[in-house]
């Protein structure tokens, strides 16, 4: 046996190993508060994809047309799957789905504050896509490369899976950009209700933003909030142009200098108010998952009853 | 435009019969597709979705046959045409239900579509046969699956067994409708297109009356010359058109979207 | 109580002659109904001939920081190819 080790000499090695770039695993020695951070990002970003379902679900039995029918009704199963892998790589610390889901439910834990405004209208399915998917997906690129191997593993397949979200999003708005006069005001009102919102996603500029210090030490996550939305406004400002639509912010500008969209920060304080509870549809999602997990409890105990019988021996 | 048929046998025959088969898996997939987002469990949620993709592309094959038959388009079809021109039986056309009934509807459903396809991979007709084989394949599974469903919630527990009971009681005399007599039926049968509705009902009593009953679930059946009679009236009238009012309101939400701009690209 | 169900790990095969390789989890009631579930989850998309999945409570794992486990601590080069020279094309 190796003398044991004192939590700060743990702490330093750990340090040095993360600096470093080595990955952690479960079991692994890690500090407290790195458990608990990467908990609370994994269990929140898993329960934001199954509160994502709900706004583009909607729109299935809507949905104009074979091929959208299909693929919407493949996106959204998707962010099902995500849920499930995520919620899966927040179990190997230790915390079991069941939690996670009554603290989603019971409203202690948090998701995405965009999944809490409303889709008034088609065009919503393919700006989420579009516009929110993008800017999920420069995240969860950064994400892929996280310290906490499970974490990383996961979002490596589900940036694969992003990629169809987004392509079938813009295939929406373009073909909106090039239709009729109502398609397109349709898809430019959905860009401006959107855009906000969008931006809110990768979080408050990280000065304001205390676990985000510690994610970034860490390697949790390798970039701050504030890079990962430059390079969302980047990205997705010429796309929208491209199309004919326009950024709503009259202030949006390409800086010659910096090489970078210039851009209004959003209300941080919506982001407040509705991260808290008070946005237009919290209250509605939480409900749904709330009536779907208890209509659906009878089926789990039932099946979990059924195959605890099969699986006694035989006497 | 025509494809490859018997002698003797009509395209009206056949487009009736195809149309048919198109509209019941488009119904039931879009019904299904109500789960997505709120299945029991996330894997549940999964394994829905994927039934309904499957479904509603097997009724594009369908379609896709029609139109070579000289109809209008997959789209046109299913989101141009009148309720009222629907062909889907009324046990696709009720809402979703609870799981149970879910379950109930998928397990009958997919019993009755592998008989259908099983027969069809018979058929004198070959863009019949061509079909029925690509595409029990993806059926198979969906029975599988159902099936282990309703063997496993059948009798684990008394809340599971009341609910799926109920839920037979409800579902299996709408699933009887499936095999309601087409107007051509004479036609396609004689001339060896299909067996007919008749036969295929007694051979899908054959597979789902053991399953249920060993499953602890009672049918309203009695036996009979080494087969199975139902008790109860059979859900008639959607292959003549005379449809729930849950049709209509399906297929203005499935249409709401796509009539706001007639003809203009989604 | 714990209504999620038992977890299974998920091996997936992409094609005869490869190796399973391990891709995830799912929580399923039994071992029939993980293999449907591992089907929908992981194989949807990716080609696959063969699934496994085993209870995750069955896989008897090495311990993280037990590194001693895997220690080689003298020098075993010569157990490797590159240890040694080559013949020559014309065997000498």
């Amino acid at each position: 046996m190796l003398p044991e080790k004192s939590p700060e000499q743990h702490l330093a090695d750990f340090e040095a190993r993360v600096a470093r770039g080595d990955k952690v695993e479960p079991g692994d020695w890690m500090p407290e508060d790195y458990r608990k951070n990467l908990i609370r990002m994994m269990g929140q970003h898993a329960h934001s994809e199954i509160v994502g379902q709900l706004p583009e679900g909607k729109w299935i039995p809507y949905a104009p047309g074979f091929r959208r029918k299909l693929t919407l009704v493949a996106k959204v199963q998707d962010e099902a799957g995500h849920g499930q892998l995520l919620y899966r790589a927040a179990e190997t610390l230790g915390k079991s789905r069941e939690d996670m889901m009554e603290e989603l439910l019971s409203g202690k834990a948090k998701y995405a504050n965009v999944f809490n405004y409303p889709t008034p209208t088609w065009a919503d399915v393919g700006v989420i896509g579009w516009l929110v998917d993008t800017a999920a997906v420069i995240n969860q690129s950064m994400l892929a490369q996280s310290s906490y191997g499970p974490y990383g593993r996961a979002m490596k397949r589900i940036c694969y899976e992003e990629a169809f979200h987004i392509k079938q999003g813009y295939d929406i708005v373009a073909t909106l950009a090039k239709g009729t006069p109502e398609q397109r005001k349709m898809a430019q009102d959905s860009i401006n209700r959107w855009w906000y919102p969008t931006l809110m996603m990768s979080g408050p500029p990280d000065t304001l933003s205390v676990h985000s210090q510690q994610a970034l030490k860490w390697r949790i996550k390798t970039k701050s909030n504030e890079q990962v939305r430059q390079e969302f406004v980047d990205l997705i400002v010429p796309q929208i142009r491209a199309l004919g639509f326009e950024v709503p912010d009259k202030d949006c500008r390409y800086d010659e200098k910096s090489g970078h969209y210039q851009y209004t920060q959003p209300d941080w304080d919506e982001l407040k108010r509705v991260i808290n509870g008070d946005g237009p549809c919290n209250k509605e999602r939480l409900d749904s998952r709330r009536k779907t997990h208890e209509d659906g409890r009878w089926v789990r105990e039932a099946l979990a009853a059924k195959g605890k019988k099969a699986s006694q021996p035989v006497a | 435009m025509a494809i490859e048929l018997p002698a003797g046998v009509s395209q009206d025959a056949v487009a009736e019969f195809v149309l048919s088969l198109a509209d019941d898996e488009l119904i039931l997939g879009h019904r299904d597709s109500e789960w997505t987002g709120f299945a029991p469990i996330l894997e549940e949620d999964i394994a829905f979705s994927n039934i309904a993709q499957d479904e509603m592309g097997h009724s594009l094959v369908w379609f896709t046959l029609l139109e070579q038959m000289g109809e209008k388009n997959a789209d046109a079809m299913a989101f141009e045409r009148l309720w009222q021109d629907f062909r889907c039986c009324r046990f696709v056309q009720y809402p979703k239900g609870d799981f149970a009934y879910a379950v109930v509807r998928q397990y009958l459903f997919d019993a009755a579509e592998n008989v259908r396809l099983q027969a069809l991979m018979k058929s004198s007709a070959k863009p019949l046969r061509d079909i029925s084989e690509r595409i029990i394949r993806e059926e198979n599974y969906h029975l599988m699956h159902s099936q282990g469903l309703v063997e496993r919630l059948g009798d684990a527990t008394d809340e599971s067994h009341k609910k799926m009971q109920h839920a037979v009681d409800i579902a299996f005399p709408q699933a009887l409708g499936l095999f309601e007599k087409l107007n051509t039926e004479p036609e396609l049968v004689s001339n060896k297109v299909f067996p007919g509705n008749d036969v295929l009902c007694a051979e899908w009593m054959k597979e789902v009356v053991p399953v249920l009953t060993k499953s602890t679930l009672h049918l309203p059946v009695a036996e009979r010359d080494g087969g199975y009679v139902a008790n109860v009236k059979s859900d008639v009238g959607g292959r003549q058109g005379e449809h729930t009012d849950h049709l209509r309101r399906l297929i203005e939400d499935m249409q709401s979207v796509y009539r706001t701009v007639p003809g203009g690209k989604w | 109580m714990d209504t999620q169900w038992e977890t299974y790990e998920v091996f997936h095969q992409s094609r005869k002659g490869e190796p399973h390789e391990y891709v995830g989890s799912v929580h399923a009631p039994d071992p029939q109904m993980a293999l449907q579930m591992a089907r929908d989850q992981f194989a949807r998309r990716l080609r696959c001939v063969s699934l496994w999945v085993v209870r995750s409570k069955d896989v008897t794992m090495t311990d993280y920081q037990d590194e001693n486990f895997f220690a080689q601590v003298t020098d075993k080069s010569y157990r490797d190819p590159k240890a040694f020279e080559a013949p020559e094309k014309d065997g000498h």
